[in-house]
């Protein structure tokens, strides 16, 4: 199967002997080496709120909800190739439980998050049920239709919702609380990411993204891989969005189904390498970066440079970063069918 | 009784100018087996092309077409030579990504030069009365000038040699290349086509709704409702399909609310794909 998805360019596979040599050489002290790395960027980001200013705190909250995004949405789109453009969707289901639990429900904070991971898993089994039947490209259209569709529904429901004005929690300062429960919900994503990765369902999820048929015909049951992939993804996606209405306490359709929600977590994914355990990481810390620094100046080159980056990876780098990175032996291979 | 005439004629009308945008998304999807997501923010530049030689120039929209529309065949052809010639043998996913990227750097350049205002073109006004039924006359040009303009590309698709060509692309580019037809030349062709065909939607949208950045994403979304309800790749289909949602959108916005009747496309849309992928024209793929 082509380049672009399957996660390095084949001229690649003729040329990495070097890299290949140097990776192994790297061996059991690389891996000691990204034990520490790892664990130092842990201890890092959970000292922020500590020492870090709000605004920090903020900035770093903002880049685990991507991270988390990101890595979510790799979960369906970057291992199995179905690429979701309704992603928001989740979140945005995610966001309006918690709100709806809270204010309509009066339940605690922490359990309406629960009620939103719910919510949102069970709208993947719904909709992914019907929508993953659809072949690749129907699906990426047919699902930014359901976002759509979605978004419209909570605000014509303004009883519940309160429609387009939006809906407005107990506002209470959980800055501090929701910042390490992102920093979970990440974590636990990229963990999930990393078993998917590791164990053979993803290989499995690789054989749907390589020859669908083919790996039907293996006897892999790819309807209900890729409803739970979806399902899962959406989950974690869910429960950023209840986290992210808590700490906000105020969401309206506009904000929580943006669609740019949805290019950011793609963009992300790509820029760090689609199907890749570090790749949504990496894209999430690069992009948040970028964006922190040029948000200010130039609002609207964000969208704008975001689509130059996505065309820029699909051409030229359809591994993203994270095949730089394995060229070089700093990072292991991917397993590749 | 004169309401239902009324409102299905007035489907009809909106239809026309869906026709005309979906007619290019059909057009590239058949040629190159490619969607074009960015096919509605071709229709915002065609728009603002309109707008600011009305605003500036104060130039009649329906003949600021004849400079918009081999403006953004230009565009097309570039788009095509530049980006879109790269990935037409790449798997799908590849070019819907690669069109995406395109469709936001669009947006996004433009909510940077033209600014995230709503603009409109005041053009055109009043309602043409036929008995107790009454047409609004921009809706009546619209869509006139759609049905022209949709004619034309057909008889183009149909009667011509290069029409000929793109045909046989879009059948077999393999087999068209062994029969000597520059299958690359015909590809910068129809996307030029498709892409022209969207600035003249654009246009025609420009003095109907008001004009933003963000205004291709429900056309785009609307016009890939269309070909799938048309089949993916029919000409024919697609103008069926746009007559068909055309009544079916503004139905339901009688029924109920212009809101849900967005919901009720989208709604239209899935449930298309479900039950009938290959929709009416479509030949189910192998």
């Amino acid at each position: 199967m082509p380049a672009s998805t399957s996660g390095a360019p084949s001229t690649d596979e003729l040329s990495d002997e070097p890299a290949a040599t140097s990776a192994r050489a790297t061996g059991r002290r690389g891996m000691r080496i990204y034990t520490g790395f790892i664990g130092a960027v842990a201890v890092a980001i959970a000292l922020v709120p500590v020492f870090g200013s709000n605004y920090t705190k903020t900035f770093v909250l903002q880049a685990l909800m991507s991270c988390a995004l990101a890595a979510s949405w790799n979960l369906i789109s970057g291992f199995t190739g179905y690429v979701s453009f309704g992603h928001s969707a989740f979140f945005g289901i995610g966001a309006y439980a918690t709100g709806i639990a809270i204010v309509r429900g009066g339940l605690p904070a922490p359990l309406a998050i629960i009620v939103a991971g719910i919510s949102s898993a069970t709208a993947g089994l719904l909709f992914g049920y019907p929508a993953l039947r659809l072949r690749g490209p129907y699906f990426a259209v047919g699902m930014l239709g359901v976002a759509e569709a979605i978004r419209v529904g909570v605000t014509v429901a303004e009883p519940l919702t309160g429609g387009g004005k939006g809906l407005v929690l107990v506002p209470e300062d959980v800055l501090t609380v929701s910042y390490y429960a992102m920093f979970a919900v990440a974590i636990a994503t990229v963990l999930v990411t990393y078993r998917v990765a590791t164990l053979p369902v993803g290989l499995r999820l690789l054989a749907i993204r390589e020859d669908e048929v083919a790996a039907e015909l293996n006897g892999i049951q790819t309807t209900r891989l890729k409803i739970g992939a979806f399902a899962i993804s959406a989950l974690f996606a869910g429960l950023a969005g209840g986290i992210y209405a808590w700490q906000m306490s105020y969401i309206d359709p506009g904000t929580v189904f943006a669609g740019s929600l949805t290019v950011r977590a793609i963009a992300m994914t790509m820029l760090g390498g689609q199907g890749t355990v570090f790749g949504p990481v990496i894209g999430s810390v690069v992009l948040s970066g970028i964006s922190e620094a040029l948000w200010a100046r130039f609002p609207f080159l964000h969208t704008a440079l975001s689509g130059v980056l996505i065309i820029a990876i699909v051409l030229f780098l359809p591994g993203g970063i994270t095949q730089i990175l394995q060229d070089r032996g700093w990072l292991p291979r991917s397993r590749r069918l | 009784m004169v309401t239902l005439v009324q409102v299905v004629v007035s489907g009809l009308l909106l239809g026309g100018v869906y026709a005309l945008l979906a007619g290019g998304l059909t057009l590239i999807f058949g040629v190159m087996r490619v969607i074009n997501l960015a096919h509605g923010e071709f229709l915002m530049l065609g728009a603002y092309a309109s707008f600011f030689l009305f605003a500036r120039l104060g130039l009649n929209p329906i003949l600021s077409l004849f400079l918009s529309m081999p403006l953004m065949f230009g565009v097309g052809w570039i788009a095509q030579r530049v980006l879109i010639s790269r990935v037409v043998r790449a798997p799908l996913l590849t070019s819907l990504l690669l069109a995406y990227g395109v469709s936001l750097a669009l947006t996004g350049g433009a909510q940077a030069t033209f600014t995230n205002d709503f603009r409109s073109v005041p053009f055109l006004s009043g309602a043409l009365n036929i008995g107790e039924l009454a047409f609004s006359v921009p809706r009546l040009v619209a869509c006139v000038t759609a049905l022209v303009l949709t004619g034309a590309a057909q008889f183009f698709l149909s009667r011509t040699r290069w029409g000929k060509a793109l045909r046989a692309t879009a059948q077999s580019a393999d087999v068209a290349l062994a029969c000597g037809i520059d299958i690359d030349r015909a590809r910068m062709i129809a996307f030029g086509i498709a892409t022209a065909l969207a600035g003249a939607a654009g246009t025609l949208t420009s003095f109907l709704y008001t004009v933003y950045p963000e205004m291709g994403k429900t056309f785009m979304l609307k016009a890939f409702a269309v070909i799938v309800l048309g089949g993916m790749g029919s000409f024919p289909g697609a103008f069926l399909g746009a007559l068909v949602l055309g009544v079916i959108e503004s139905t339901a916005s009688y029924v109920t609310t212009t809101q849900i009747a967005e919901a009720v496309i989208y709604i239209t849309l899935l449930a298309m794909l479900l039950l009938r992928p290959q929709g009416f024209f479509g030949v189910k793929e192998a």
